[in-house]
This record gives structure tokens, C-alpha cells and sequence, in this order.
């Protein structure tokens, strides 16, 4: 069993308090992202996770037991690092086997579950090399195999992608989901890769120098993030802000006007809302359109980049600094031609002067089906 | 690196000017040794002739034979230097691997002035600690043993051992342990199979350092604390050769060379080890 609990989880490295309080609770064989930007503290929160880094403050608890005291191997986890840790003197096969020869397991039942793990991996036929010989993408896997030996409840990976090239972190993603679907076991990944936590999480736990600032399934967070930050760091090419007053409120929407001329109401609500506070709109390049909808922005664009699936426009917006459209296919758009863009009241998100989301009143979250198992 | 890379590339009179210059060097470097091996191949007689010849006309390695014979103590001088030198290294290493992965591994309150110390002692030479080592040797018993030797050349090495191999044993990337430490095993296991395979280039280098170093040292100890023939160390078995009347240079000088060929074969068998590159692979660049 695999499932963890942490409660008012914080870390102070001599003075300096990095991690302030972090409440949460993970599922059995749950798919768990720490995502955040750099410097966030999510590898801090996972080594204590792990047991490499004390807590200074709360308690983590597995299966109900309270592990803070308990070194890695007692709290039955494994942990894979982003260099990859391996060791350069043993073989693969050595590199793999490294936890049972600590635990001095048979040598019979040692090869066969290095062979198993091996295979698992498609590593069979790298086994009496050493890893200084092996690509990339095959060092991530030895160091996955030596996680995964050992048979933990929880894993936990530290960015392990964040080192290949594109082509290959693609693979690995879905090389690792296929892993987890096989082996059923809670993992917990940390990443700064939006993409990687989106595509790979059940749950996604966004970090905001050292606080949650909201956990949800990835389109939740697509959907409604509960505020500024998390709605700004979902999503690529990131959600346009543009300032607004607040005209009127109601049970279903607010009347807003924009810094950037206009006036819409917004189906969303909140109840410190009130006439004259101001706040932010959130609309996402890719709810940009050139076909009319509820409201216009015109726009130069100074950049045009044509991936061929979609074409992507930033133009500078004087109140706002760079505004971002992510028009499908080939748009009929042109650096330094005027165009004008629509967008739809329904996809518009709000924000309070604090930063905090408006309650959507849209129905636009397709729910996730719950993990099996849990 | 390669040989045709661009920045490797010279004109003709660059080439030729550092050569000159590596020569300039090496012959300064070079000279008495050059000198002395000229000398042991000289009969007596021809080097104190005027004017003086470098090159010896009807040289032969003559007294490289006659040297066993006039001190006939000179094999055990040898070994002595050898044994003294071959423990010494031998305890350093025992007591420096593990005093260096605590030093780089393990925080614990007074690294830096313990390793501040270590250099502090370096600066003393052991000239100026001869009488305090001399009454410390009395009163545990040591003189004229090779206890006498190897305990204080111990002593006077470990400092920069310490130093040399703390700093190798910290490029040692620190996950490699973490990662130990994660799948259940402890220090001593880390120590075992993880940083000293990887830190054998640098054990290395600090065996042969230490070694070298007690050869050197082996005289001032060896002419105080121990009057033992019979435990006498080559630096001291060489003064043999100094007779009543005259010294016998060409002995001596051959003497010299045959006395270091032992620890120069050692030093060159082990010098492929010193090629480090042994971690490569262990993180991703
Ligand atoms: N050993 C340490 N001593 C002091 N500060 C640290 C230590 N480790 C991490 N920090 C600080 O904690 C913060 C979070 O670091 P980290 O967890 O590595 O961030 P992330 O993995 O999200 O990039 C950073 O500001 C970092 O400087
Ligand atoms: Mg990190």
C-alpha cells in the first residue's frame, strides 16, 4: 500500500523557512505532479518525502504510520534523481541489484528479479555494460530499474526527464504512464514541465514558493485555477490578463470593463465582489478567434510563429505588455498588420484584486475518471 | 583533445620556441642528475683530474659491482627505506580514507578549523619538533626501532593526505551516496562499494605522494631517534660511502640510482592508475 499523508509539512534551512505548511493527501497508486517553477521547493518536499532531507515542522504519514523518523528503506520508498545516480564502476546489472545486495538477498532470487526489471525496461541486452557506454534514455531507464526493484509502495522521480532531448522526454513520458499502469504503485513526480505534469498526472500539485496554491486533476486546473498564478502557469502559450473594473454583479455574472476598452459580463461570481474594485480578466490564447464573438481586441502583431497545426501571435498591447493568440492552422495573420480577435464571454476567467478566481458558472470541466483502485 | 583542433595549431618558430623553452627547463632540472649518473660511471681517479671532462672516456658501470662490496650493509639499507616507507604508506591510507569521507560527507561542527589545523601542522617542518618527538619516543620506548621512523613520518603525512583526498572524494557527486542512503545501505557500506571504488584515482595519487614523501623525510628521523645499523634507512646507508679519507663519489652516486630504482618501478607501474575519467557517466552532463 502505498498511500501518504502530510500535515503542516514545513522545512527551515537554519533560519530560512523554504517550505511554510503543506497539507495533503495521496491516494494509493495515485499519479501525483509537483509542479512549480524553480526554486519553489518542490525537490525540498519530496526529499523529505524520501527521508534524505529532515522535517522541521508537521508530520508525514504512510498508511497511516508516521514516518519522520524512519530512514527511505523503512518507509518502503524509492527515489529516482535527475542526474541519474548511477553508479560508473558496476554494470547495469550491478546498478540494478545495488538495493538487494544491501538487503542481502539470495542470489537466485537477485538475478531473477534484476532480470525481471531488466526486461520491464527492455534493458535485457545492456546488463555487463557499464552506464558510461549507455545513451541517455537508457541510463533513465537503469536508474528506474534500481527504483523499481526493490518493489517500494512509492516512488518518487525528481525532474528525470528534464535532461533528454524533446524526442526522447516524449517517449519516456509515456513510458513511465505505462508503468505506472502496470505496476500500480503511488508515484509522485516532481516537474517544472507543465506538459509532463498535464499529460502524466492524475492529480497535479501546483507550488507557489513553498505553499500549495492548488492541487486538482489537470484539467481542473485547465479550467478553473483558483487563481492568478496557477492560471498563469497551466497552460502554453501562457493566459492573457487584461485589467478590468467591475461594473455590476449578480448571481450569475459580473459586468466588467476592460482596460483595453469594452464592456461583458463575465458568467462568474464571487461574493467580495462589488462595483468599482478592480480586477483581471483571463482569457487563454487559444480562445482567441478571428470569427466575431462577444467582444474585440485589436492587435499588431510584432511576432508570427506558423507550427503548421497552429499559428501562434504575440503583439505588444500597451496596458497589458504582450498579448498571445493561438489561431488553428494557418491563420490569415501577418507581423505588422492590424487584425482584429474576438473571444467569448463564457471563456473569460476573473480574478479579485487579491489575485483570487471568480467562481465560473460554465460548464466546461469534463470530470476525470477516478483512479482505479482508489 | 585533438591534434589537428584549430587551437592547437602553431607556426614553425612557435613550435620551436617552446621546445627551446622545454629544453631551457628540463636541463636545469636534469643537470645533476645527468652529472651524477655521468659520475658514477667514472673511475675515482678521473674526477678530480683538470680539466675537468663531463663525458668519461673508458667509462663502465664498474662501480654499480663494487658498491655491494664496500658497504656491504647497502641491500638492507634498501630495504629498510622500502619497508619504512611501504608501512608508513600503508597506515596513512588506513587511517586517511576514512578520516577523508568524514571530512567530505559528513557535516559535523569544526571541519574547517580541524583542516586549518592540518595545514597549520604542514608549516611546521619536523626540524623545529625533533627535541618534544625525541622525549615523546623515549618515554613510549620507540628509539631504535622502526617505530622510531614510521611513527612520526606517519605523523608529518597525514595532514596533507587528509587534504589531497578530502578534496578528490568531494568532486564525488553527492547523489551517488544520497541514492546509496535511499535503497538502505550505510556509511561504512557507502564508503565500501560506492566512494572508494570511485576515489582509487586519487588513493592513488595520495599512496604515491605519501610514499615519495616518506622516502624524503626518512633522513632527519632516521638520524635522530634511531643509531641502529641494522635499521638504518638508505638516505643514511649512503653516508657510508664517505670514508676516512675520501669520499667515494662514484659508489655514492650509484648508489643513489640503484637506491631509488625500487620506488621510481613503483611509481611508474602505478602511473596509468593516476589517469582519472573513472566517474564518467555517473550524472548526466
Ligand atoms: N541545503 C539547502 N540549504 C539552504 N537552502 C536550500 C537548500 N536546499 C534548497 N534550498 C533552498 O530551498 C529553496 C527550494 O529549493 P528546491 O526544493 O531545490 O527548489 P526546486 O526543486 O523547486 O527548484 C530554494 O530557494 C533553495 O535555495
Ligand atoms: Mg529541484
Amino acid at each position: 500500500m502505498g498511500q501518504l499523508t502530510l500535515t503542516g509539512v514545513k522545512k527551515r534551512f537554519e533560519e530560512l523557512e523554504v517550505i511554510h505548511g503543506i497539507d495533503l493527501d495521496i491516494k494509493d497508486g495515485e499519479f501525483i505532479v509537483f509542479v512549480g517553477p524553480s526554486g519553489c521547493g518542490k525537490s525540498t518536499l519530496l526529499r523529505m518525502i524520501c527521508g534524505l532531507e529532515e522535517i522541521s515542522a508537521g508530520d508525514c504519514l504512510i498508511d497511516g504510520t508516521r514516518v519522520n523518523d524512519l530512514p527511505p528503506v523503512k518507509r518502503g520508498i524509492a527515489m529516482v534523481f535527475q542526474s541519474y545516480a548511477l553508479y560508473p564502476h558496476m554494470t547495469v546489472f550491478e546498478n540494478i541489484a545495488f538495493p538487494l545486495r544491501v538487503e542481502k538477498m539470495p542470489k537466485a532470487e537477485l538475478t531473477d528479479r534484476v532480470t525481471r526489471a531488466a526486461s520491464v525496461l527492455q534493458l535485457d541486452s545492456r546488463l555487463h555494460q557499464k552506464p558510461g557506454n549507455l545513451s541517455g534514455g537508457q541510463r533513465q531507464r537503469v536508474a528506474i530499474g534500481r527504483a523499481i526493484v526493490r518493489e517500494p509502495s512509492i516512488f518518487l522521480f525528481d525532474e528525470p526527464l528534464s535532461n533528454l532531448d524533446a524526442a526522447l522526454r516524449a517517449e519516456m513520458r509515456i513510458e513511465l504512464t505505462a508503468l505506472h499502469q502496470k505496476l500500480k504503485a503511488t508515484m509522485i513526480y516532481v516537474t517544472h514541465d507543465q506538459v509532463e505534469a498535464m499529460t502524466m498526472a492524475d492529480r497535479i500539485v501546483v507550488l507557489d514558493a513553498g505553499r500549495i496554491s492548488q492541487v486538482g486533476a489537470p484539467l481542473e486546473l485547465y479550467h478553473t485555477p483558483d487563481n492568478l498564478f496557477v492560471a498563469g502557469f497551466i497552460g502554453n502559450p501562457r493566459m492573457n490578463f487584461i485589467p478590468a473594473t467591475c461594473l455590476a454583479t449578480s448571481a450569475t455574472g459580473t459586468r466588467v470593463e476592460l482596460a483595453t476598452g469594452g464592456t461583458l459580463t463575465i458568467p462568474a461570481t464571487r461574493a467580495n465582489a462589488t462595483p468599482g474594485m478592480s480586477l483581471t480578466l483571463g482569457i487563454r490564447p487559444e480562445h482567441l478567434t478571428l470569427a466575431p464573438a462577444d467582444t474585440t481586441l485589436t492587435i499588431t502583431p510584432t511576432v508570427v510563429e506558423r507550427l503548421g497545426v497552429n499559428t501562434v501571435a504575440y503583439a505588444d498591447l500597451p496596458p497589458i505588455g504582450t498579448l498571445s493568440a493561438l489561431l488553428p492552422g494557418s491563420a490569415p495573420i501577418a507581423p505588422a498588420q492590424p487584425v482584429t480577435l474576438s473571444f467569448k464571454a463564457t471563456d473569460c476567467h476573473l480574478f479579485d484584486d487579491q489575485g483570487q478566481a471568480f467562481t465560473r458558472h460554465v460548464d466546461t470541466v469534463t470530470p476525470v475518471p477516478e483512479v482505479a483502485g482508489a | 583533445m585533438k591534434k589537428n583542433a584549430m587551437i592547437n595549431r602553431y607556426r614553425w618558430w612557435e613550435m620551436v620556441l617552446m621546445y627551446l623553452g622545454i629544453a631551457l627547463f628540463l636541463f636545469f632540472i636534469l643537470a645533476p642528475f645527468i652529472e651524477g649518473f655521468l659520475v658514477s660511471l667514472k673511475p675515482l681517479g678521473l674526477l678530480f683530474s683538470t680539466p675537468y671532462k663531463f663525458f668519461p672516456e673508458n667509462g663502465s658501470f664498474a662501480a654499480y659491482r663494487t658498491m655491494w662490496d664496500s658497504v656491504p650493509g647497502f641491500g638492507r639499507y634498501i630495504f629498510n627505506s622500502f619497508f619504512i616507507s611501504t608501512v608508513i604508506t600503508i597506515v596513512v591510507l588506513v587511517l586517511v580514507v576514512p578520516a577523508s569521507y568524514a571530512f567530505a560527507r559528513i557535516p559535523f561542527p569544526g571541519t574547517g578549523a580541524l583542516l586549518g589545523a592540518f595545514l597549520a601542522v604542514n608549516m611546521f617542518s619536523g626540524a623545529v619538533l625533533l627535541i618534544p618527538l625525541f622525549r615523546l619516543m623515549r618515554s613510549y620506548g620507540l628509539l631504535n626501532t622502526y617505530w622510531a621512523m614510521i611513527v612520526p613520518g606517519v605523523a608529518f603525512l597525514i595532514p596533507t593526505a587528509i587534504w589531497l583526498l578530502q578534496t578528490y572524494m568531494r568532486r564525488i557527486p553527492k547523489e551517488l551516496d544520497e541514492a546509496a542512503y535511499v535503497d538502505g545501505a550505510s556509511h561504512v557500506y557507502i564508503l565500501r562499494r560506492v566512494i572508494l571504488p570511485l576515489a582509487m584515482p586519487g588513493i592513488i595519487v595520495v599512496a604515491i605522494t605519501t610514499f615519495i614523501g616518506a622516502y624524503a623525510q626518512q633522513f632527519i628521523f632516521a638520524l635522530t631517534f634511531n643509531s641502529k645499523t641494522e635499521f638504518m634507512p638508505l638516505p643514511i646507508g649512503l653516508f657510508a660511502y664517505f670514508g676516512r679519507q675520501e669520499v667515494v663519489w662514484n659508489e655514492l652516486m650509484a648508489a643513489s640510482f640503484v637506491g631509488i630504482a625500487p620506488a621510481m618501478i613503483l611509481i611508474f607501474a602505478l602511473q596509468r592508475y593516476l589517469v582519472a575519467g573513472l566517474t564518467a557517466g555517473a550524472v548526466k552532463q
